[in-house]
C-alpha cells in the first residue's frame, strides 16, 4: 500500500516535471516577430535604413548636360528624388509616370529630380533611356556618395519624397502603383503646406 | 490555450528555421560586408576522362522569387550573366555555353519581353586536362531582379573542382 502511494506520488511529480520542462521547450521555441520601425507596407528590405521624418541629406550633383544642380536649389517646393538605372525594368515604368505627375503638380510646387545610379553607363545610354521614357525633369549622374547619404540604394528604383521644409516624408523601393505615387505626391505638397501655414501663423 | 501557444511555438520555430535556412542559402558566399547574393553556386567535384575535350557542369539556382537576365538579354542596356574564368595549369577551357533563357514580362509591362534564368540553370564548359585533380576559378556575374524591383549587379565566386583521369 505504502509501496503504491510512493509510486503513485513518483508518477504525479514526474509527470508534472516532464510538463514543466515541455512548456519550457515550448518558451524557447517560441519566436516573436516585431515589425522594423515604421516600415509597414514599405517595399523595402528590413535593413534598409529609412530617412522618413528626417532632413533630405544634401546633394550637388550633375546634370546629363553638365549643370551642377543642389536639392538647396528646390527649397519651398516638394521634391521626389528618384534613383534608377538604366538595367533597370521597374524603374522605367514608373518614369513616364512620374513626367506625368510633375506636369500635373508643378504649378503646386512639385519637383523630380531623376538619379542615374549606374554612371558606368555612359551618359549616351543613360540619356537615351531618358528620352525613351518621355522624361523631361533634370536626370542628374549619381557620384557614390549620394547613395551613400541615402541610404545605400540597394534596390531600385528607391524614391525619396521630399516636402517643402525638406524633410523626407515617405520613402518607397520598388514599383509602386500609379496611385500610391500619386498618394506620396499629395503627401509631400500637403506636408510642406501645413508646415508653411503653421509657421506663418506663428509669426 | 496552452494547446495553442505550444502550435503557435512549433509553427513560428518552422518559420524562423526556414527564413534562417533561406538567409544561409542567399549568403552561402556572402564577403564580410554581408552582401546579398541572389544566385547559388552549387560545387560539385566532377571527373572527366584525361587528355580528352570533356565537358564540366557548373550549376547555379536562382533563389526562389528572383530572375537573373540570361546571356543574350534582349536589350543592350541589360546587364547579361557571363562567368569569367581564370587559367589553371593543365587545364585548357573553350568559351562556355550558356543555356537559353525563358520569356518573361513584368505585369506592369507586359508588352517587354526579357530573357532570364529562374531556378537552376547549368553553364557548361568544354575542357581538355591533364590527368589529376584541378582547381578552376572563375566569377559569375549577374544582375537580379523581382517582380518590382532590381537589384545591382553582383559577383559570385566560384570554384570549379575536378578530376580528369
Amino acid at each position: 500500500m505504502v509501496v503504491g502511494i510512493a509510486l503513485l506520488l513518483w508518477a504525479g511529480w514526474h509527470n508534472l516535471r516532464e510538463r514543466r520542462l515541455a512548456m519550457q521547450k515550448a518558451q524557447e521555441s517560441r519566436v516573436v516577430l516585431t515589425p522594423s520601425q515604421g516600415d509597414q507596407g514599405d517595399q523595402s528590405d528590413s535593413d534598409e535604413p529609412h530617412l522618413r521624418g528626417k532632413a533630405a541629406p544634401a546633394f550637388t550633383l550633375t546634370t546629363l548636360d553638365g549643370k551642377k544642380v543642389s536639392l538647396s536649389d528646390y527649397k519651398g517646393r516638394a521634391v521626389l528624388v528618384n534613383f534608377w538605372a538604366t538595367w533597370c525594368g521597374p524603374c522605367k515604368i514608373e518614369m513616364p509616370w512620374f513626367e506625368e505627375f510633375e506636369k500635373q503638380y508643378a504649378a503646386q510646387g512639385f519637383e523630380i529630380l531623376g538619379v542615374a545610379d549606374d554612371v558606368d553607363a555612359g551618359k549616351d545610354a543613360i540619356a537615351k533611356v531618358a528620352q525613351k521614357t518621355g522624361v523631361t525633369y533634370p536626370i542628374l549622374l549619381a557620384d557614390g556618395k549620394v547613395e551613400k547619404a541615402y541610404g545605400g540604394i540597394d534596390v531600385l528604383p528607391m524614391s525619396f519624397y521630399v516636402d517643402r521644409n525638406g524633410v523626407v516624408v515617405e520613402q518607397t523601393a520598388g514599383l509602386g502603383s500609379k496611385d500610391e505615387i500619386e498618394a506620396h505626391i499629395k503627401k509631400a505638397l500637403a506636408s510642406g503646406a501645413t508646415a508653411t501655414a503653421t509657421a506663418a501663423g506663428g509669426q | 490555450m496552452r494547446l495553442s501557444v505550444v502550435v503557435t511555438g512549433v509553427v513560428l520555430a518552422a518559420v524562423g528555421s526556414s527564413v534562417a535556412m533561406v538567409a544561409h542559402q542567399v549568403g552561402l558566399f556572402d564577403g564580410p560586408a554581408k552582401t546579398k547574393m541572389y544566385v547559388v553556386y552549387s560545387a560539385e567535384a566532377q571527373d572527366v576522362a584525361a587528355g580528352k575535350r570533356s565537358v564540366l557542369e557548373l550549376r547555379f539556382r536562382v533563389v526562389n522569387g528572383f530572375h537573373v537576365n540570361s546571356h543574350t538579354p534582349k536589350s543592350e542596356l541589360l546587364i547579361p550573366t557571363t562567368i569569367a574564368l581564370q587559367p589553371a595549369a593543365g587545364v585548357k577551357t573553350e568559351a562556355a555555353v550558356y543555356p537559353a533563357g525563358m520569356a518573361y514580362s513584368l505585369s506592369a509591362s507586359p508588352s517587354e519581353k526579357l530573357d532570364v534564368y529562374t531556378g537552376d540553370f547549368t553553364v557548361k564548359l568544354p575542357v581538355v586536362a591533364e590527368a589529376g585533380a584541378h582547381t578552376i576559378d572563375g566569377t559569375l556575374k549577374y544582375q537580379a531582379c523581382d517582380h518590382a524591383a532590381c537589384y545591382p549587379p553582383r559577383s559570385l565566386p566560384v570554384q570549379v573542382m575536378f578530376t580528369a583521369k
